[in-house]
Order: C-alpha cells, then structure tokens, then sequence
C-alpha cells in the first residue's frame, strides 16, 4: 500500500474521531441551551453579579463588584498570593 | 493528471522520509501537539467561561450600589435609598445583605445572601431553582450543593448552625437545596431571608451590604447610574453592562497564567525554529545529493520539504485540537482547575461546553502552524540549493 493511502485513511481515522466529538459537541451545547433558563432565572431573582468558580479570596469570587486593588489591600505592602489570581486578568473598565 | 501523479510520488517520498526519521519526527510531532493542546485548551476554558458568564449574566442586576470608604466597601444606610427617590425611573429599591462565612473546620469559604426575592426580577420564580424545598422562611436556609455537601454531608440532616461574630451560634433550618444544574452560580452559597442575614452577620438594623436598583426602561440604566453617582458621592456604582465587561476580559491573554501559556509555546516555537534553521545535518546533505544526481530538480527538493512540513503541522494539529476538546470537555480541563480554583475547598464541577468556531480554530491554526511553516521555508531553500556533487565532496 502506498504510504500517502496509509496517510489518508489515518487522517480519515481522525476524521471519524473528530466528527463523533463534534456530535458530542452539539449534545452539550443543547443540554447547556436546557440549563441556560434556569441559570437566568436565578441570576435575576437573586441579583447574582459573578460565577462561582474560586471560592478562595472575594476578588476572585466576585471580581465584577471588586476594584482592581483590593488583591493588595489586606495590609500596606501587601502581596497577592492567591493561586487563582493568577488565572483571571484584571478587571477592566472605570468603577 | 501528470501533475497531480508527480505530486502524489513526491507525497509518498516525503512520507517514507519522515517514516525513516521516525523518532526525530515523532518527537517533533509530540512536542508540537503538546503546544498547539495548551494554546487550544486553553483558548476553549476561558472562551466556555466567557460565553457561560456573558448569557447568564445578561441578567445580573441593572444597576448595583456599594457605599465606599478610604477606598474599601462598607455597609450603605438604608436612609440613601429615600436619596433616590428623586429619581424617576427607577423602578425598585432592593436592599441585600451578603458577605462571606468562612469555616474553620473545612477551609472553605460560603457566601452568604439574604433578600427579599420577590422584589427582584423573576424572584416569584426562584422556586423552580430549588431541587428539594422551597424558598427560606425565618430562620431557614437554602443552600447550595457544595454547602449541602459540607454541613448536611450530602444527608437528611436539617439543623445547622453558624457562629456570629461575637462567636454565639445561630440555627438554622435547611429550607432546601438549589438544583446542581445552578452549581455555576449556587454552589458555595447559603441563601436566607434579610433579617436572618442581617443577624448572621451582626449587622444593624439601618444598614445593608449594597442596594440594587431595577430600572423601568433598559436604556437608561447609564443615565440613571450616572445620576445616583451624582446624588451619592460616597458611592460605587456598577451597573450590568460593566459586571458583563469584566468577564469578557478577565480571562483574557493578560492574565499571568495566560502569558506562562503563551512564552512557554513561544519558546517552543523558537526551539523549532532553531533546530530548522541551524543547518542540514550531513545525512540531509547526502540525501539531497543523491536525489540530485538522479534528476530531481530544486523545484522538487522545495515541494518535497513543503510536503514533510505540511504533514508533520496537520497532523501536529489535529491531534493537538482534539486532545485539547477531549481535555476540555471530558476532563473538565483538569490541568487548568488547579490554578483556576486555587486554594478554593468549595468548587463547583466545570461543566464546560468547549468553544469549537471557525474563527478560534483558524486563530490557533495561525498562531501554530503558519509560524512553523514560515520557519521551515529558509532551511527548505538551503537544501535544495545544494549542488549535485555536494555528496562527493
């Protein structure tokens, strides 16, 4: 067999792979369209302004109502030593 | 038909080339899915955060109210929202107590709501969010899975208690359990009514920790909020469209861990490029040679090394992307949860739906692929450059 046949069907192997992830891809997609109501509702009746993601420090709990400072404000000099402030990029835009 | 011919002899050439360098093409291939893997999972978290955030909090409230001093949040006097009744507008006025409770025992940190949710848009509905009971009378709480799982250890009990800030205990009934399906949001909170809050967290009977404002026409939640701004300089006012500005760029490039990402596959790349352009190897040389002296010409050398390139960066890709949607969707992008979530003891499962667009795909493919081609075109020229005889030499 030639070597760009055996390529061929590898990359049509991969194809395949890809085409059962895509499925999977628009399953998810309608289940979170489902949950996506009832995320709303909730959001609104309680007034909620940020995910629950990390729950370790409260500029990372609830970045959208924190300045950009408070990561430093626990003492004059202080650092910020929270792992996951290093994941989220400071919020932008005028408070 | 000739053509199409030529260039399958010269695929089938470059494919058995790359097949007798196996373990120096394998190990190109490996370390340049494992780039492409982290740029698109990566790219796929925070893009499945971003679009999570911006569609559930396009219901955020309009406009949120915190008082400030010496440049920290305080409670606000319930008196400012007599202030604002000179605004019309305004549609209500809802006072909120909330903060943080902090475990000793476990580590975690819970939030703690209490409002009146029938004065809040879509409060009458909050019902359909709870899996088991119904919304807080005194003294009860709902609580979020995580929190559940905590002081109720997931069980049938139904009496807890929290310490106060003079250290005296208060209990409380679980009122019920908000559905998984809202863990997003939910997971680490206990939701009670305003007094109760009010109590927990010792505060006074005049005050609360924010206000937020519904406002009867959408577009004028900016003039109104430039409003209260005026009427209430000791004030921070953020409204929706801000709250929804803030995710659209927090897990943006700029965050720390996003440049890491970022220099590490740059750094990649650099080492590719390096290894290509530092010169041919004397069995490339002698390769190149031969396939001269037996009549290929330059033309065929070129498209022989853009052939290997083009294999090597499909493949490369392909494998890296789809192992990143695996990563992202099935692992619940295990290897960024513990920078995302940190020290966090309470953190919800992520339940991602990876970003897969043709725009973000053709990003990727730009900040990969095209630079490693770029990179292979001088060296492919310098090879094929190489006069017939050079083996002899």
């Amino acid at each position: 067999m030639r070597p760009s046949l055996i390529f061929l069907v590898s990359l049509g192997l991969l194809a395949l792979v890809d085409s059962a992830l895509l499925l999977h891809h628009h399953a998810q997609k309608e289940n979170a369209a489902a949950d996506a109501g009832l995320l709303r509702m909730t959001a609104a009746g309680l007034g909620l302004s940020d995910l629950c993601l990390a729950t370790e420090a409260r500029y990372t709990r609830h970045p959208a109502v924190t300045d950009p400072i408070v990561p430093f404000m626990d003492h004059p000099g202080a650092f910020e030593h929270f792992p996951s402030g290093s994941f989220w990029a400071r919020p932008s835009g005028p408070r | 038909m000739m053509s199409f011919a030529r260039q399958a002899n010269i695929i089938d050439y470059s494919l058995s080339s790359l097949w007798r360098r196996r373990f120096k093409s394998l190990g190109v291939m490996v370390v340049f899915a494992g780039v492409i893997f982290l740029l698109a999972s990566f790219q796929m978290t925070t893009k499945a955060l971003t679009n999570a955030a911006s569609d559930i909090l396009a219901f955020a409230p309009e406009i949120t109210i915190q008082k400030m001093k010496a440049g920290r949040q305080e409670s606000i006097p319930l008196e400012y929202k007599e202030k604002l009744a000179v605004i019309l507008g305004i549609r209500a006025i809802t006072p909120r107590i909330w903060g943080y409770y902090f475990n000793e025992t476990s580590g975690a940190n819970y939030t703690v709501l209490g409002l009146d949710p029938f004065s809040m848009p879509l409060g009458d509905q909050l019902g359909e969010a709870i899996d088991t009971g119904a919304l807080p009378l005194d003294h009860e709480a709902v609580l979020g899975q995580g929190v559940f799982a905590e002081l109720a250890g997931g069980g049938d009990a139904v009496i807890f208690s929290l310490f106060r800030p003079d250290l005296s205990l208060k209990t409380f009934s679980r009122a019920g359990v908000f559905k998984a399906e809202t863990n997003i949001l939910t997971y680490d909170t206990l939701f009670m009514n305003l007094d109760d809050a009010r109590d927990l967290f010792s505060l006074p009977a005049d005050m609360a920790t924010d206000l937020c404002v519904t406002v009867a026409n959408p577009n004028e939640v900016q003039t109104i909020a430039k409003k209260i701004a005026a009427l209430l300089p000791d004030t921070r006012v953020v409204t929706r469209q801000q709250i929804q500005k803030t995710y659209q760029g927090v897990f943006g490039w700029r965050s720390g861990f996003a440049s890491i990402c970022l220099l590490t596959a740059l750094a990649a790349f650099i080492i590719f490029a390096w290894d290509k352009a530092s010169g041919l190897t004397p069995e490339e040389r002698k390769e190149i040679s031969i396939l001269k002296i037996i009549g290929w010409q330059t033309s065929d050398v070129l498209t022989l090394r853009f052939w290997e390139g083009v294999t090597v960066s499909t493949v490369s890709f392909v494998v890296g992307y789809t192992l990143a949607y695996v990563h992202v969707s099935f692992f619940e992008a295990s290897l960024f949860r513990p920078v995302l979530l940190g020290w966090s003891v309470l953190h919800p499962a992520l339940r991602l739906v990876p970003s897969v667009e043709l725009g973000e795909t053709l990003l990727i493919l730009c900040l990969t692929v095209v630079p490693y081609l770029a990179a292979t075109i001088i060296p492919a020229w310098r090879a094929a450059i190489i006069p017939a005889d050079s083996a002899l030499n």
